[in-house]
Parts: structure tokens; C-alpha cells; sequence
């Protein structure tokens, strides 16, 4: 009989396997669709079949609406200054996105239902449960489909008419000006810090506008970049990057789905706005700062070009993209990466806890924020302890009786291992002689070895 | 002279800062290189120093070197970058 584990195994990999043949039926369709297209076109010449070297088709330059657009559009048509040549103008116009997560999902979706003629949708990850809560596109049946080809299906139930290119891809120095150089407008909806200073520079260098939109926890920011004679660039504003470790992602910080929603919301309407022309006055020059808590919309006047700008001044000095993990020492991605603190002897293996030491007494840190500390515990004996308070020593008070024997053997622990090997080292330097080691892989380890009923978030 | 005025913090600011709003009180002339040393010390925003936007009464203070006036109940924000999404 297949052990536990191997059944789970062969679980997961029939999972993949569907949404793989889930997302090839996808683009099968996709396909279909093109090839009809054409042919009702009087096609034959390739007009309308999807290009897969990232080059957008340049077909021709619609002048005339349908019937089925002036149904389609009639609300947004009777718009003083939108009307029959604004919405002309988004039926030949290509947008780029990159990123289909929580800012990506409604920007596409008001940008697909507004009438825009192709959109390119850039993700290089796939659909999982977790994304729900805010990547609004994506559905529980395309579990482990690609975002970009599981948003495609969601923007072609909203708009058939839409064109959309998938580059299920992650976007780098290399791959950038191929994929980038064929749209009018590109969308920052990345989640990184490394993307953004590519993106900036590859708008820069190619001459287009960056709607760029960002989100964590209650905030989120809103500003267009490299747009129109003074519009400053990304580098005027923040000319160095942050240190990593004062960065925090969603993935770590939290965030809700609403305050995305309304960032990625407005994105599509300065996109709209930058396409139509005459609507109104661009983000440019301003940046809009959403605090969700208060509810509160505050407009910064930011600074016009920076004269010595390293990207978009006149004498730049970044005319190539360069290798953005190395400028801004993170990767391109909101993943978290293993860290490796300690010594071996430091660490525990979570399996060897369980069997050896969780019968004995010890006392279990559990060095996460009180909020995750809720969600759940490994067991009743977790004292929460958050990181925070181990760095500012004010554990020692809390735990003056309990640090004093040195025989207690104590172990930390936190949701993947690596804030539980800060805490050790920050502990073990103040206890020298104490027995302090960190659960290998946190919690999340814990689920994969020990008990697969425990909760991952 | 010294003036009382409001500052505002977002984002990761918050966080370091332990609050979201706060007065202080500051000369009414100072330049902006200074104001941004007095706010990072007091705010424990050094970790960020380099990368925070100060914008005086909703505007971006763009020259570090300027020498800026203050007002009684002038506000300033601290708005540090957002990289999530």
C-alpha cells in the first residue's frame, strides 16, 4: 500500500496536471478564436492570428465602430469629450501589464471592459489559493494555471473582443525590450522593488508612460511616471533603492484585497485617460497617497525631472538595462528566500522535535506578530514572543524567572524559519551558555513533515 | 523662533515611527537637510533616510539644501516608497 505522503504526491501532481491541460485547452481556444476571426475577415494573410515573439500584430487601424461596440460602450460613449473617437482611439490601442496579481486583476478587467484593443498580461507565477482574498480574476477551479493565462479566460467572459497576449514569464533586462516595445502605455502592478526600477528604465529607454500603482497593508500609491515634457521618472523621485530589509512584501505585511482594488482600479483610469486624451488631467507630476484606514486621498506635487537624473535626464547614465536583483540586492519577485543564519548545531529539524524534545520541558518562542500568533499555534505549550520584542531586549524582563535557568533548553520558532534564526542569534549572544536552536522551516515545515492538517497561510 | 507643526507618516513610516500623526516642535526657519536629520532621528526612520519623500503642506520639498519657512500648523508627510501590489 502507497504511504500517506505518496498518495499526496500523486494528489498534487494530478492537480498540476489538469490545470496544465485546463490552461493548453485555454490557449487552444484562444487560438480558435483568432483563426475565425481572421477568416471572417477575409483573412488569409495572418492578420489577427496571435504572434508568439511578443511583438504586438499590427493589424490594421480600426475607423469605425460596430454595432455591438456602440452597444457595448453606449455608457462611457455619451461621455462629454470620451465619445465615438476616445473610444476609437482604445479599440487601437495596446497595454501592457505587468503583474496579474492584486493591482493587475482590476486594471486589466476595467481596461479589457473599457474597450482597449490588445493587452499584453505579464506573470510569471501561478494561481493559488492565497492570491483570492485580492487577484479577483482568478478562480478556485484554475488552482495552478498561470495567472496570466487564468486572467485571459476571466477578460474574455467580460469582452470577446479584447486581443490578449499571455508572457507567462518573469520580465528581466533581457527579455524586456522585446516584450515592451510594441505597446503605447505599460501598467506597474509588480510586487517588487527590483521590477520597478527595470520597468522605469525599460519606459525610459523606449519612450513610454508608466502608470505605476502599489499597495501593502491599509496603503497604497498611485503616480504616472515618464510622461510628457517635465513628468519626472521613478529615479527622480527615489534615485537609490531602499535596503532589503526595509522592505516588506504582502506576502509577510499583509494587505487587503479592497485597498488593491481601489489602486489598481484608478491605474486603468489614468491609463484611459493617457489613451483618450482630453479627459482630464494626468497623474503626472503628483502622486496620489490612499491612506484605507482613514479613507483619505491626499495629492503630493512631486518634483518635475531631476535635472541629473541617472535614467531620463538629458545625459543619463543608464542607456542599457542593467541587472536589477544586483542594483537593488532582492530579487524580482515577492518570494521569501531561505535564510541560512545559523550553524547546524543552532537549528532543529522540526521531525526530531516532535519525537524527542516537544515531551520535555522547554520553552517554545514562537517569534511571529500576535496577529499571525492567533491564526494558529503548534501547541498550547507556544508562548508568543514577537521578533520585534527579542530585538529590543524587552523579553528579558518578561522572561526574567525563566532565562535564568540555563538548563531549560529553549526553541524558537516562526512561519518558514527565518525570523526564528534572527531571534536566536540575537539571543544567543545574550545567553551565551543556554541551549537556543530555531525550527528548521517554521510552521510551514511543521505541516509538510509532522502534521499535514496544520494550517499554512 | 520655533513653531509647532503636524506631521503626518504613511506606510512603512508608520510602522518604524509607532504612530500616524504627531506634532513637533521645530525652529520656524531651518533648512531642509535639517528637518529631514530632526524628523529621521525622531521617527526612527534612519533605516529609510535615503528613500522617504518630505512633502511640505502637500508639496514635494525637492532641494535638501533649501531653507525652508515654517508656520504654525504647517504639515508635513513623511511618505516612504510602497513596492507591493
Amino acid at each position: 500500500m502507497l504511504g500517506v505522503e505518496a498518495l499526496r504526491n500523486e494528489r498534487s501532481r494530478l492537480r498540476q496536471e489538469i490545470a496544465d491541460l485546463r490552461s493548453a485547452i485555454c490557449k487552444k481556444e484562444q487560438s480558435l478564436r483568432e483563426l475565425e476571426e481572421a477568416l471572417a475577415n477575409g483573412g488569409g494573410n495572418g492578420d489577427g492570428l496571435a504572434d508568439e515573439g511578443g511583438e504586438r500584430n499590427t493589424g490594421t487601424i480600426q475607423t469605425q465602430l460596430t454595432n455591438d461596440d456602440i452597444a457595448r460602450y453606449s455608457r462611457q460613449l455619451i461621455l462629454p469629450n470620451f465619445g465615438v473617437q476616445g473610444q476609437l482611439r482604445l479599440k487601437n490601442s495596446s497595454v501592457l501589464i505587468v503583474g496579474m496579481g492584486g493591482l493587475g486583476c482590476p486594471a486589466a478587467q476595467y481596461l479589457a471592459a473599457a474597450g482597449v484593443g490588445y493587452l499584453g498580461l505579464i506573470d510569471y507565477d501561478q494561481v493559488e489559493r492565497s492570491n483570492f482574498h485580492r487577484q479577483t480574476l482568478h478562480t478556485e477551479a484554475r488552482c495552478g494555471m498561470a495567472k496570466t493565462e487564468s486572467a485571459r479566460i476571466a477578460l474574455l467572459e467580460l469582452n470577446p473582443s479584447c486581443r490578449i497576449h499571455c508572457h507567462s514569464e518573469l520580465i528581466n533586462s533581457h527579455n524586456a525590450s522585446n516584450i515592451m516595445r510594441s505597446y503605447d502605455v505599460v501598467l506597474d502592478c509588480s510586487d517588487n522593488v527590483a521590477t520597478r526600477y527595470l520597468l522605469n528604465d525599460a519606459c525610459v529607454i523606449f519612450r513610454k508612460p508608466l502608470v505605476s500603482g502599489s499597495a501593502l497593508k491599509m496603503d497604497g500609491q498611485l503616480t504616472v511616471y515618464n510622461y510628457g515634457a517635465q513628468g519626472p521618472c521613478y529615479r527622480c523621485i527615489y534615485p537609490v533603492p531602499p535596503p532589503p530589509e526595509a522592505v516588506t512584501n504582502c506576502g509577510d505585511g499583509g494587505v487587503l484585497g479592497a485597498v488593491t482594488g481601489v489602486i489598481g482600479s484608478l491605474q486603468a483610469l489614468e491609463t484611459i485617460k493617457i489613451i483618450v486624451g482630453g479627459l482630464g488631467e494626468v497623474l503626472a507630476g503628483r502622486m496620489l497617497i490612499f491612506d484605507g484606514t482613514t479613507g483619505q486621498f491626499r495629492n503630493i506635487r512631486i518634483r518635475s525631472k531631476r535635472s541629473n537624473c541617472h535614467a531620463c535626464s538629458s545625459q543619463p547614465l543608464i542607456t542599457d538595462l542593467i541587472d536589477y536583483e544586483l542594483f537593488c540586492g532582492m530579487h524580482a519577485t515577492d518570494k521569501d528566500h531561505p535564510l541560512q543564519l545559523l550553524e547546524s548545531d543552532q537549528r532543529l529539524d522540526v521531525q526530531t522535535y516532535h519525537d524527542k524534545l516537544e515531551s520535555q520541558p522547554h520553552l517554545l518562542f514562537d517569534v511571529r506578530s500576535t496577529a499571525e500568533f492567533e491564526i494558529c499555534q503548534l501547541s498550547t505549550n507556544a508562548i508568543n514572543l514577537p521578533l520585534a520584542e527579542v530585538l529590543d531586549d524587552s523579553y528579558l524582563k518578561r522572561f526574567a524567572v525563566e532565562l535564568q535557568n540555563k538548563d531549560l533548553p529553549i526553541i524558537v520558532l516562526c512561519r518558514r524559519g527565518n525570523d526564528s534564526q534572527i531571534a536566536v542569534q540575537h539571543m544567543r549572544n545574550r545567553f551565551p551558555d543556554h541551549s537556543i536552536r530555531d525550527l528548521i522551516g517554521g510552521l510551514h515545515a511543521w505541516t509538510r513533515k509532522v502534521d499535514p492538517d496544520f494550517p499554512i497561510y | 523662533m520655533s513653531v509647532d507643526v503636524h506631521v503626518l507618516l504613511f506606510a512603512k513610516c508608520r510602522e518604524l515611527a509607532k504612530t500616524s500623526t504627531a506634532t513637533i516642535n521645530v525652529p520656524s526657519e531651518i533648512l531642509a537637510s535639517e528637518l529631514l536629520e530632526k524628523l529621521v532621528e525622531k521617527f526612527d526612520l534612519t533605516s529609510i533616510k535615503d528613500n522617504i519623500i518630505l512633502a511640505l503642506n502637500e508639496v514635494y520639498i525637492e532641494n535638501l539644501n533649501d531653507r525652508i519657512v515654517l508656520k504654525k500648523g504647517d504639515e508635513i508627510a513623511i511618505i516612504p516608497p510602497i513596492s507591493g501590489g
